[in-house]
């Protein structure tokens, strides 16, 4: 056992599931989700395929606030536009991967991006669900991260279904035209996972030192509780070792566990070390 | 033919009404100079429809030229909700057609062929359909019998995009991320087009394979250096996070008013001139040229 954050054994299970069997899709801000593919391509999935911002094929880069898509598009194998990508990757059935970070989920597995409140009279307005709903119901590989595990975020109904992938048994799936798969929610407390329209999510792994109770009164909807329930495994000191030195020297994966405040503090300081950098650099090639 | 245009001109190009495509994605590639024009020149009651939009939007609404959106997502990112499509559709004063992502790039596809709309398989128990029932219709697929959507043509009267470099003819050349752009400039009546600088036609011939939107899509060409600013526009410049940052905190401390009205009242040369210091100028294309990747092999 090595010493970890919680967001880097968050980063490893999430990791787990990229493999070269399809093509996994960099979708709107989520560092914890970046940070893992990133670690599957440098570990165990160097074949994989990642896309960002439509560039096909595109490099292991390292995390930052200003300069991952010129990374990104500096190694990349082909540049597409949406058409192509969305037409051959979502609907096109080789989406393997994707997470989604919702504002709230529940027990059926239906997710929220639009609103707090009624959808005709929010009380807050959130962004929207860009292509989430056909990534949840086209990809093979659903993962639902969250920073915290509260009822707050896993509610017993969400105030509005940007998305739900349904049915989830493998069966009508395949009879639908659809990839079959299972959603999971991977949170600081434990993994959850759904494969059956008509039963609750199951705990399938506990994180380290997490006890079953804990999850269930912070869960906001029924929870089927295994017997035996194993425990999420924890990082090696490799993935450690690559995460902390190269993939994401600033830490950008804390992002998603911070308050407001403290979230707008750490932008500061890592756009003023950006800032920082990128001036020096400038001044050494301008001597050079 | 010479469809060069000056940023001043681009009234002649979009209405008071119109519905208005704005290319990029995320933070990357808006047409931000052309945004900046349309406040300074007040069109407004426009429709306007993104794709995966962020400020560009957001300053739109902001300074009250939005009658309409559609869309599936306008966020600044890690930078905040959007605080004036936040704001506009809480009080009410917005149309809003939200429709997920991948159906706005089916719609458009269907806008370029001429068709009334363009069938995909479904997207589960999402209720978007429910709340923007003019975007979609369940139908059955008249070979298989199996149930489908049907995503309904989006045909922007005039879309406006950012482009690396474009010919007078308006044959536009890509190198870094462009969103649903070429699809975008398909689907639209008119097409303007601005870019980082205008080239004899000679060099678009020289590299084709990035030549993504074909002149003869076009309507009007205009040279707007940093006319993506303060997103992105690899491989020239990165992300002006901190103008992002800055707009967001203005909005947060009830100054949003001041600072439309700001962009609004000075040109875009005067625009560049006070928002990109030598420094940040080096910074932001520094930040492009120096891409950190990651070897993949020996680790």
């Amino acid at each position: 056992m090595s010493d970890y954050r919680i967001e880097e054994l968050m980063v490893c299970r999430i990791a787990s599931e990229v493999d070269d069997s399809g093509v996994t899709v960099l979708g709107s801000f989520t560092p914890l989700a970046y940070a893992a593919y990133m670690l599957a391509k440098l570990t165990h999935a160097q074949d994989a395929y990642l896309v960002g911002f439509n560039a096909i094929g595109m490099p292991a880069v390292e995390l930052n606030l200003t300069g991952v898509e010129a990374a990104i598009y500096s190694g990349a194998l082909a540049y597409w536009s949406f058409g192509p990508t969305t037409q051959t990757v979502h609907l096109g059935k080789r989406g393997l991967v994707e997470c989604v970070s919702p504002a709230q989920i529940d027990g059926s597995g239906a997710f929220n991006l639009a609103c707090i409140g009624d959808y005709n009279n929010p009380k807050v307005r959130m962004p929207g669900g860009a292509g989430s709903p056909e990534v949840m119901q086209h990809y093979e590989r659903i993962l639902v991260y969250f920073g915290r595990h509260d009822k707050r975020t896993l509610v017993d109904k969400v105030d509005f279904r940007t998305g739900q992938r349904y049915p989830l048994e493998a069966s009508a799936r395949l009879e639908r035209g659809l990839l079959a798969g299972a959603i999971r929610v991977i949170t600081p407390l434990a993994v959850l996972v759904k494969d059956d329209d008509a039963k609750p999510f199951r705990i399938e792994t506990l994180n380290p030192g997490v006890d079953v109770t804990e999850v269930i009164e912070n869960t906001g909807f029924e929870l089927e509780v295994p017997t035996n329930i194993g425990t999420t495994a924890e990082p090696t000191p490799e993935q450690i070792k690559l995460l902390r030195d190269r993939i994401d020297p600033y830490a950008t994966i804390k992002f998603d566990f911070l308050d407001a405040q403290s979230r707008k503090d750490m932008l500061r300081d890592l756009l003023q070390g950006e800032w920082d950098r990128a001036l020096a650099t400038s001044r050494e090639n301008v001597g050079a | 033919m010479n469809k060069v245009i000056a940023l001043e001109e681009l009234s002649s190009f979009v209405a008071p009404g119109d519905s208005l495509g704005i290319g990029g994605a995320w933070m990357a590639s808006h047409p931000m100079a052309a945004v900046r024009q349309l406040m300074r020149d007040g069109i407004g009651d426009l429709h306007v429809i993104g794709s995966l939009s962020s400020i560009d939007v957001d300053q739109l609404i902001g300074a009250g030229l939005v009658r309409e959106l559609t869309f599936s997502m306008v966020s600044l990112e890690a930078y905040g909700l959007a605080p004036h499509f936040r704001k506009a559709v809480q009080d009410g004063t917005l149309i809003i057609n939200e429709i997920s992502g991948v159906a706005i790039n089916v719609g458009l596809d269907a806008g370029a062929r001429n068709l009334p709309y363009l069938p995909m398989r479904d997207i589960g128990a999402s209720q978007l359909p429910e709340v923007t029932p003019d975007a979609f219709a369940e139908i059955t697929c008249p070979f298989t019998g199996e149930r489908l959507l049907a995503i309904r043509a989006i045909v922007p009267d005039v879309a406006i995009i950012h482009v690396l470099r474009a010919d007078a003819a308006g044959n536009c050349q890509v190198e870094g991320p462009m969103a649903c752009d070429p699809e975008l400039a398909r689907a639209a009546g008119r097409v303007v087009v601005t870019c980082e600088e205008i080239v004899e036609t000679e060099v678009i011939a020289r590299n084709p394979a990035t030549t993504h939107i074909p002149g003869f899509l076009v309507d009007a060409v205009i040279e707007a250096p940093f006319g993506a600013h303060p997103t992105t526009h690899i491989p020239r410049y990165g992300f002006d996070a901190w103008a992002v940052m800055e707009y967001a905190d203005a909005c947060a401390d009830g100054l949003a008013d001041t600072h439309i009205a700001q962009l609004a009242s000075e040109s875009e040369a005067a625009y560049r001139e006070r928002v990109l210091s030598a420094d940040k100028r080096a910074v932001l294309t520094t930040i492009a040229r120096n891409p950190k990747t990651l070897e993949t092999q020996g680790t």
